[in-house]
């Protein structure tokens, strides 16, 4: 077995005073940036408040619980000092029912750990611009690829699963050059420390399988959760962007780490009653990839693909890609796809990987725009061999110029060992009122 | 040749012998579509400035006279055909930071980008997408695309008096190099300063968009409509477009008006 490499865990303890004043400073803040944006070109801001309620349909096995709350506020501010340079930073202030949250208030700037930070510096960011070069350093957001869904090309992407079908991209923490001309581009990005994806939390319902099935653990069998083993080194890659007349295509390499887990099985520590334990790694890969989006008469065809190797062997090597066709007709839009996975070497146990999850499957998503304050949305999956399905629809309606109510149900079908299958007790419906400013 | 009656232009310049150049250098055309072509070739070079700024308030008005408002902010940069375009909503808040990258080209259709920040992603807007609405108005994508006189066949149809201004009206047609969602429009120019005083747009014979210009003033020597009213005939709704803060020719950047560079500002 591979030896664990990185850096374990650390709880996180309760700094709550200090975080109070944190708060306050937030909320305290807003009125005075308002004021500023208004004296200043060179800052703006903008801002929200969002309560969502998630109602479950079942309970699951580990987890009876059957509804969830949850509030944020996010502020966003950006500074323009000299016009060759921009400064935005966004906070983020949470809070829910089911411990998604870490209860310390201290402001976390790496948002490296199992819940989500209280007080979470979301991005930090100075962006210089000289002529066609542009430099981002600090925490950011870096998005690759062009197709919907999934997108195998997106390396530098992160995304908070602790609700697996509604996520959140996490920023990172690094360097990003880009040389743009009109018709190419180059950029290379340098991330100095791992962010990896938050999994959900092992004791609730949307938790990764394990390596073996406790309920059939001989009685009297400890089972030992040992934790993430976060990878230690930089990240980088780079993509080339080309413009054409009515097409458009990347190439793009990386080298760094899987941001999904792959579950190890420890070795057994004692025989009988056994005593089994597990971990998550995160194994070091490269990726060569491409995208292109070419424009046809009737729809634009899109297509991403990208091969993941690794000399470590806890992972698979394996092809991603995704077909798909997307129209826009008067108020509907329309994305219908297929994204496949080739496997060339099958290496390992078990991995907590919604990428490749959505794999081997059809994917769909229609749009409609009822008014400009209303819309409509269904976005779903199904397993080509049938054995698992997840369908959204979505409402959403705007109410004067602040407030925006929303309206989300997820119907999850399937077998038990199917990615989808797993989940199909988690099949809810979610309120959510958001005020912005 | 029949040269053009400019009716006591507002602006101190009647018809310029460059564009009485351009006139006797077009091919064998029936001469009232030379005269139309010239006109439109006149209206262009009138409303020419190396860059403009305005911030928009879109106010979109439904067929039950339900009225939502909008506000973006856009920079353009050249004109005649080779022009970029930003455009930034900045209210409602939860819109706030889209924006659209446009770039026009003088033998083809525009490109155009979409920035979303929730996303964190740019989408190229296809070309057979761009008889969508845009954003909810009554703007087609290819409505906010600069109109090059250059990609267009017209034909006079004759004079009318529209609102009180008396005008020339035009039919355009997109030539093959032009893709366009309308197969004709009817334009109408003001006499007296050369400006657009009503677009019709037309889809095999049916009228389905009609942009009304008003409230005209004299900025930077340039007449500009300063409310431009977009009705949706068919949905029979419209959007108003209250032109703001306008400038002409400010020093805009050329590095700002590309994929990588237009979100970020």
């Amino acid at each position: 077995m591979t030896p664990l490499k990185g850096t374990r865990d650390k709880g996180q303890g309760a700094r709550v005073c200090e975080g109070r004043r944190w708060i306050a400073a937030l909320v305290g803040g807003q009125s005075w940036l308002a004021a500023v944006s208004v004296s200043a070109q060179s800052v703006s801001q903008k801002g929200f408040v969002e309560l969502r309620g998630t109602s479950y349909a079942d309970s699951t096995a580990n987890d009876s619980t059957r509804s969830t709350g949850e509030l944020l506020l996010r502020q966003e501010v950006a500074f323009k000092p000299a016009s060759w340079l921009t400064l935005a930073g966004s906070v983020d202030l949470r809070a829910d029912s089911r411990d998604w949250s870490s209860s310390d208030w201290t402001p976390d700037w790496q948002d490296r750990g199992l819940q989500r930070p209280r007080v979470g510096i979301s991005r930090l960011a100075a962006t210089v611009s000289r002529g066609p070069v542009t430099l981002d350093l600090g925490k950011q957001y870096v998005r690759w690829g062009k197709a919907d869904v999934v997108n195998p090309t997106d390396r530098f992407a992160p995304r908070d699963f602790l609700n697996v079908l509604d996520t959140e991209f996490l920023a990172v923490t690094g360097a990003r050059a880009v040389l743009g001309l009109q018709s190419d581009s180059i950029d290379l990005v340098y991330v100095p420390v791992f962010t990896p994806s938050r999994t959900p939390l092992p004791n609730q319902r949307w938790a990764p399988q394990l390596p073996f099935d406790p309920g059939r653990l001989p009685p009297g069998s400890q089972v030992i959760d040992a934790g993430r083993f976060l990878a230690e080194g930089g990240q980088y890659g780079a993509r080339w962007n080309h413009v054409g007349s009515g097409f458009e295509f990347s190439a793009s390499g990386y080298r760094g780490f899987l941001h999904t887990p792959v579950i190890e099985s420890l070795a057994t520590i004692a025989i009988y009653p056994p005593v089994v334990a597990f971990a998550q790694v995160y194994p070091r890969i490269w990726m060569v990839g491409g995208d292109a989006a070419v424009p046809m008469r009737a729809f634009t065809l899109k297509g991403e693909a990208a091969f993941f190797g690794s000399d470590d062997n806890r992972t698979d090597e394996y092809w991603l890609y995704v077909l798909q066709l997307e129209r826009q007709a008067g108020e509907w839009f329309f994305v219908v796809g297929y994204a496949g996975e080739v496997v060339t070497d099958a290496r390992q146990q078990l991995a907590f990987a919604p990428e490749r999850g959505l794999a081997k499957a059809f994917l769909g998503r229609a749009g409609y725009t009822i008014d400009t304050n209303r819309s409509l949305a269904l976005e779903g999956a199904v397993r080509q061999d049938g054995d698992g399905s997840w369908l959204r629809g979505e409402y959403s309606h705007a109410v004067g110029q602040h407030v925006r109510v929303a309206l989300e149900g997820n119907w999850i079908r399937g077998s038990d060992g199917d990615f989808f299958g797993r989940y199909r007790r988690n099949s809810n419906l979610t309120a959510s009122l958001r005020y912005s400013y | 040749m029949r040269f053009i009656r400019a009716k006591l232009p507002l602006v101190p310049c009647p018809l310029p012998l460059l564009a009485a150049a351009a006139v006797l250098s077009l091919p064998a055309l029936p001469a009232a579509a030379q005269e139309a072509r010239a006109i439109m070739a006149e209206v262009q070079k009138r409303a020419e400035a190396q860059s403009q700024h305005y911030e928009g308030l879109l106010q979109v008005i439904n067929a039950q006279g339900k009225v939502s408002d909008k506000r973006w902010a856009f920079d353009r940069l050249g004109s005649a055909g080779r022009s970029k375009a930003i455009l930034r909503f900045t209210a409602p808040a939860d819109v706030k930071g889209v924006a659209l990258l446009i770039l026009n080209h003088p033998d083809r259709a525009s490109d155009q980008w979409m920035w979303t920040p929730a996303l964190q992603r740019d989408r190229r807007i296809a070309l057979q997408d761009r008889s969508t609405r845009f954003f909810g108005t009554d703007f087609s994508y290819e409505d906010l695309e600069e109109r090059d006189v250059e990609q267009y066949d017209y034909s006079m149809e004759g004079e009318e008096t529209i609102d009180g201004a008396a005008c020339w009206k035009i039919q355009s047609k997109p030539r093959q190099t032009k893709t366009s969602q309308y197969t004709s429009s009817l334009v109408w120019v003001r006499k007296d300063n050369y400006v657009y005083q009503r677009i019709e747009n037309y889809i095999k014979g049916e009228a389905v968009r009609r942009l009304v210009y008003s409230k005209f003033e004299q900025v930077q020597g340039i007449w500009t409509a300063r409310l431009l009213g977009m009705n949706d005939l068919r949905r029979k709704s419209r959007t108003l477009l209250t032109i703001d803060k306008l400038q002409y020719n400010l020093p805009l950047r050329e590095e700002t008006f590309t994929l990588q560079r237009f979100w970020r500002e």
